[in-house]
């Protein structure tokens, strides 16, 4: 039986539709999280699933129970809040043994399961202190303990990671998945940061405008992703106009705005189809023959140097060099471009123009 | 465009030392980042130098020109706060024109400097609208063309680009620095996030509790890193910890077990006990071959471009590697593989005194 | 506008800033607090006097115990039932979405629109058992004991002020830690006792004080109401002992020790009581930790919300609203027994307008930057005790106040004319002055400093920082403040009375009219001073609302 089923779930607020009729499944023991830009209808979607909002259309099933009408306190669901919401008057011990206490457990019983949740998260030292006394990361790690005592079996996370700096943040997302699996537990996560769930996930959907975009594990969104806005959003991508100049054994032949050519594997288009081409940076390399292109300016990443180029097709071109080859690229160099034929992805000419079917806000 | 110095500057509040001994030059025309962890002491040295906090001591000067006593407003060194503070009962032309009209500058010059702004961030179409209409990324604009068109000489930037979707933070770091430099005011952007710094800094301050710990360009502070938290903050680093063995064209470090690796050439003296430091990106793993040691695969993340490695190295508890995504199917759980890097990229330090634990905690 | 320019460069000149500050906490010191506590000298320089009139006079004794036992009974009641019944009201005003909830924000206003006299007035004949002449079909007139038919109308109005400080602390919890106790498990009642109410703490101080003090101060409405059911003479609160004090003083200077000590004990019981009741809300420690799941899950339910929101506003209607308005009825089913002097009433409408005028502008002019100043200030001394001095003046019953007030300027003369008009305003600034700086500073504090900061970095000195940044942010704050020191001044009759003894405010002639058994010409004042207060009221919530908008 799937832990969470949503079946048409539609938010409304007069005109606007902040979450416009999602279904989604998720399975007992899953981590799933939904990702998108800000103001997609992502933390509408998790706060419809606790009960927090009540979704104008659709049905809500965790469990096998449907939720209408059930009010948060009864669906068994932890959940952890962007900005924590520890309650700054009692101390992390008492925060976290909250949900025990409310179910009327023994005193001792109580302690118990705090200190057994305190011990996963690595808090148990800090038990007695209050929470403005507790830094960034600490704290989110309290307030994880503190959904997970109440014992429940399907877990929300709401950015948790957001408010944190990026260095603790990439420590605390491990940690996250480590005690979630090794607890069993259903998750669904939500978030802004592509990197964060690719990482985390066992699935993602991709959310936008109150939609969803598409849905897939990690590596088919990263290497295959069925929509131009994906392909854009998780992960960076370089997109070239074209346009479908013919097929032959199992590749198709693009022309660029310039006339040149690439070539991919074959994508499905016909002949003379307005297509964009989507290939990752580390898809890209410089070569004898290809795209001519010149390069606009180079950054230093640390292992390797990104180099930005224009191609003549005017296409934005991006692609890295390792950091051992040292810095052979300069502003105005002339470079041609390969693209690995493999590892690019076709799409249709989006009516609206690309810059408007990958915008971010 | 004034050079500006920071001269042992101290400032407490209460037990906390936001900065203690702080010392730090930022040139003329220099886009200098001040990367550090959260509580370091970077807003407080981005609030003395605009003068909206004074310092318990040290000096502040602009181009050699003492401004400890130099009120805010006439320090013409403009502040762009996290949550860029547009003020919300004016549109987004009256923020823009805020310094203008402060000024009393003359009607034909204030259009001309809106028309300008406005193209510059690429707000032409939105001059009437209001800061709560606007999206993030609008808004940073907004308070950005705000802070230019003010006609300050120092631009100071704290945290820009925190309150923004991670992916619209990659598309509009180069945005803005290159929107900056054409310009060419000297900007201090105080930051959390290395990748951030490393992309658009001319030079990296690091900064943790309350003091400059290392200034540099963003390849002197990735590759050769003075202290073992730089190496650790400036891109996650693997740590060996051992004695100096035989000291050639590299170092060798010889660790417990009988295990050895190597290292750059060091002022290190033989026997000395050093902490070995090489990035997680510069470690590599492969399942045949020769290494430094042998390490069980424990953990295996997609990122998208990259596959990080969590492994565990008997005896030594964890290092990390990064491999290119399609290794992912020749690479699984519990699989031993060998482990090395090049001796170039590792970096030698002395123990550090209160522990390295301790040295490279954040928070 | 070059001298504009010049202006603006002058003030912001440090020395100036600093001189202006200076000249603003004198006023506050000279001008306020001192003449508020300067009676407490009395006990030093007349001791002998006291010790001989009253201390070796046991029958006083006794009169003046009861009097202030009964008021800090009576305030204490009140505060209570105000707590209880208030917070539910102010939680559906905060929390709580539903149509008609503007008016019901603006309908728990209007006690504070009505002169105290008025609705001391109206209470007494509504709830009170009244002589034959009085006695109106409508009215309950159940209400033997003076001690309850006081403890109702001091309900009255200061139900209003336990609403709004409520509702003011409850907007600032955020409502997360609710649904984030709801997500563990807890039903709405466990989460509103075990989270809400410990974090309420902080802020109830305030609530409590407010109430409290209003209870303690009242004098017009009491004495209003006692005269009307005829106990002025059997039941005495420690404000309407002073004010008849004060008035056989007049004649009988021998009792000026009886009313210095009396102003004495009553400044020196209440900040002292405060004092310990600050202490005491702030550690108590009020949650109890077991929780009872099944019950409250019931209790959070269903009905029990229901029924609590509705005898909510049944409260509101019956022991507010319904008592305020009930003069009305009167002037409907009654017949003069004289005509009414509105050439009289005329005069002192404008006397009261006047005052009222003058008094706000100038807790405009010198409140407004000594609330910056604080607010501004925090964690610095002066600033900080500055803040806990300002509450003196709210603290201190008006009567006293006066009385002190009147002791410190002109040694406790009788006063007429001009004289007389400059110290009734000078006792009204005292007690206003606080009420606007404390809604300033409130606001100010709400607005985070970055935007004056980043103002000043773009070019803004401090004055225009302030003028661009600040003051539109905040100018509906002040606007508030304006109103409820104007509708407060208006409506005062204690400290009137105890400064100067005849002075010609609108709720002195009202009271007037009542002693002298007057009873229809005071009710007919009584109207046009509520619908003149209550207009005026509106038309300026109208504006704040108006600005608040955008």
């Amino acid at each position: 039986m799937p832990r969470v089923e949503l079946k048409r779930v539609t938010m409304r607020y007069g005109k606007l539709r902040a979450v416009d009729e999602v279904d989604l499944t998720i399975a007992d023991g899953e981590y799933v999280t939904i990702l998108g830009p800000s103001g997609c209808g992502k933390t509408t979607l998790v706060r419809i699933i606790a009960g927090i909002l009540e979704p104008t259309e659709g049905e809500v099933w965790i469990g096998g129970r449907e939720m209408r009408g059930v009010p948060i306190e009864e669906r068994d669901v932890g959940y952890v809040f962007q900005n924590i919401a520890l309650f700054p008057h009692l101390d992390v011990e008492d925060n976290v043994s909250y949900g025990p206490r409310v179910k009327d457990l023994p005193r001792e019983e109580q302690v118990q399961v705090a200190k057994r949740y305190l011990e996963l998260v690595k808090l148990l030292d800090k038990m007695e202190m209050f929470p403005s006394e507790l830094c960034g990361g600490e704290q989110q790690k309290a307030s994880l303990a503190r959904a997970l005592a109440t014992g429940a079996k399907l877990l929300l996370l709401d950015e948790p990671l957001s408010a944190l700096d990026a260095r603790v943040r990439v420590d605390l997302r491990y940690e996250l998945r480590r005690i979630v699996k090794a607890l069993g537990l259903t998750t669904v996560h939500v978030t802004h940061d592509q990197e964060e769930a690719m990482s985390v996930s066992d699935r993602i959907m991709v959310m936008r405008a109150g939609g969803v975009v598409e849905t897939g594990t990690p590596e088919q969104l990263y290497t295959q992703p069925k929509d131009i806005f994906t392909a854009n959003f998780v992960g960076e991508t370089n997109l070239l106009e074209g346009w479908v100049k013919g097929r032959a054994e199992g590749k198709s032949l693009i022309e660029l705005r310039d006339g040149s050519t690439v070539e991919v594997t074959e994508c499905g288009h016909k002949e003379g189809d307005a297509v964009v081409i989507s290939v990752r940076p580390e898809f890209v390399f410089p070569f004898t023959d290809g795209l001519p292109s010149r390069v606009q300016y180079v950054t230093y990443m640390g292992t390797y140097w990104r180099v930005v180029a224009q191609s003549r097709s005017e296409d934005r071109v991006e692609f890295d060099v390792p950091a051992a080859e040292g810095k052979l690229y300069h502003q105005g160099q002339e470079v041609y471009l390969m693209v690995n034929r493999r590892a690019a992805v076709v799409y249709p000419r989006p009516l609206e123009g690309i810059a408007e079917a990958v915008k971010l806000e | 465009m004034p050079t500006i110095k920071l001269e042992g500057i101290g400032k407490r509040y209460g037990d906390i030392k936001a900065a203690d001994g702080l010392d730090l030059e930022v040139r003329n025309g220099e886009y200098l980042c001040l990367l550090g962890p959260t509580g370091a002491g970077k807003t407080t040295a981005l609030r003395i130098i605009s003068g909206l906090t004074k310092p318990d001591k040290g000096r502040i000067t602009f181009d050699d020109k003492f401004m400890n006593e130099e009120e805010p407003e006439n320090r013409r060194a403009v502040m762009l706060s996290q949550t860029y503070a547009l003020f919300p009962q004016l549109t987004v032309a009256k923020n823009i024109l805020f310094g203008p009209d402060i000024r009393d500058v003359p009607d034909e010059l204030k259009k001309r400097t809106l028309a300008e702004m406005l193209d510059l961030v690429r707000l032409a179409h939105r001059p009437g609208a209001y800061p709560k209409e606007l999206s993030g990324g609008m808004q940073q604009r907004t308070a950005l063309a705000r802070a230019l068109a003010s006609g300050a000489d120092v631009l100071l930037l704290d945290e820009p680009l925190r309150a923004l979707d991670a992916r619209l933070r990659i598309s509009l770091r180069q945005e803005l620095r290159s929107l900056v430099k054409s310009l060419g005011i000297t900007t201090i952007h105080v930051t959390h996030d290395h990748d951030e710094a490393l992309v658009m800094a001319d030079r990296i301050a690091v900064i943790h509790g309350g003091k400059i710990i290392q200034v540099g360009s963003p390849a002197e502070v990735f590759d050769n890193p003075i202290s073992p938290f730089v190496a650790n903050f400036v891109g996650q680093s693997n740590f060996f910890v051992g004695k100096v063995g035989a000291k050639r064209e590299a170092t060798e470090v010889r660790g417990e077990n009988g295990r050895s690796v190597m290292a750059q050439p060091c002022s290190c003296r033989e026997g000395e006990s050093v902490v070995v430091a090489v990035k997680v990106g510069n470690t590599e793993i492969s399942k045949e071959g020769e290494g430094f040691f042998e390490g069980r695969v424990e953990r295996i993340l997609f990122e998208g471009r990259n596959l990080h490695i969590d492994l565990e190295v008997g005896g030594l508890g964890h290092f990390a590697a990064k491999v290119p995504s399609w290794r992912l199917g020749k690479l699984s759980m519990g699989d031993k593989v060998q482990i090395r890097w090049s001796a170039e990229k590792a970096s030698v330090f002395p123990v550090p005194p209160g522990g390295l634990e301790e040295e490279l905690r954040v928070e | 506008m070059r001298w504009l320019e010049k202006a603006t460069e002058m003030i912001s000149r440090r020395r100036f800033r600093k001189g202006w500050l200076a000249f603003i906490i004198f006023f506050f010191l000279v001008f306020i607090i001192i003449p508020t506590v300067f009676v407490l000298s009395y006990a030093f320089t007349n001791w002998g006097d006291i010790q001989s009139t009253i201390l070796n006079d046991p029958a006083e004794m006794q009169e003046i115990w009861t009097a202030i036992a009964n008021s800090f009974e009576i305030a204490g009641i009140v505060t209570l039932v105000d707590f209880l019944v208030g917070l539910p009201m102010a939680w559906m005003l905060v929390r709580k979405k539903f149509r008609g909830k503007e008016f019901l924000d603006t309908i728990i206003d209007m006690p504070l629109a009505v002169p105290t006299a008025a609705l001391g007035f109206s209470a007494a004949i509504f709830w009170g058992i009244t002589p034959a002449d009085l006695t109106n079909p409508l009215g309950l007139n159940i209400i033997g004991s003076p001690f309850l038919l006081i403890i109702l109308l001091h309900i009255v109005f200061s139900y209003p002020y336990m609403v709004r400080s409520l509702a003011a602390i409850l907007e600032q919890i955020d409502e997360t830690y609710e649904t984030a106790g709801r997500t563990l498990g807890a039903s709405k009642l466990t989460v509103a006792r075990t989270i809400t109410l410990p974090l309420f703490r902080a802020g109830l101080v305030t609530g409590i004080i407010l109430c409290f003090a209003r209870s303690l101060s009242e004098t017009g409405g009491t004495v209003v109401a006692l005269t009307t059911v005829g106990a002025q003479k059997l039941f005495y609160t420690a404000p309407t002992l002073i004010d008849e004090v004060k008035k056989n003083s007049i004649t009988n200077p021998a009792l000026i020790p009886e009313l210095s000590f009396i102003s004495i004990i009553l400044i020196v019981l209440a900040l002292a009581l405060l004092a310990v009741m600050a202490i005491i809300v702030k550690r108590a420690h009020l949650p109890i930790r077991k929780i009872w799941p099944r019950p409250e899950k019931i209790l959070s339910r269903g009905l029990a919300p229901k029924a609590k929101d509705f005898s909510s506003i049944l409260f509101l209607s019956f022991i507010v609203l319904i008592p305020s308005f009930f003069i009305f009825t009167y002037v409907l089913t009654a017949t003069p027994s004289q005509p009414m002097n509105w050439g009289m009433f005329g005069e002192a409408l404008l006397y009261s307008f006047i005052v009222a005028g003058v008094v706000t502008v100038i807790d405009l002019a010198l409140g407004v930057p000594l609330a910056l100043y604080i607010a501004r200030g925090r964690s610095k001394r002066l600033p900080e005790t500055l803040d806990i001095l300002v509450n003196v003046p709210l603290i201190v019953p008006t009567v006293a106040l006066g009385y002190s007030l009147g002791l410190f300027w002109v040694g406790g003369q009788p006063v007429s004319g001009a004289v007389g008009i400059v110290l009734v305003i000078l006792a009204h600034i005292a007690f206003t002055y606080p009420l606007m700086v404390r809604s300033v500073t409130g606001a100010v504090e709400e607005v985070d400093p970055v935007y004056e900061e980043t103002a000043r970095t773009l070019g803004a000195k401090p004055v225009q920082a302030f003028r661009r940044v600040l003051y539109p942010v905040i100018s509906s704050s002040i606007l508030a403040g304006a109103i409820m020191a104007f509708t407060r001044s208006l409506g005062e009759t204690g400290a009137t009375r105890a400064v100067v003894e005849g002075a010609n405010t609108a709720p002195n002639f009202i009271v007037n009219l009542v002693q002298a058994h007057d009873y229809y010409s005071a009710a007919l004042a009584c109207i046009v001073l509520i619908v003149i207060s209550y207009a005026f009221m509106l038309a300026l919530r109208y504006v704040v609302r108006k600005r608040r908008g955008v």
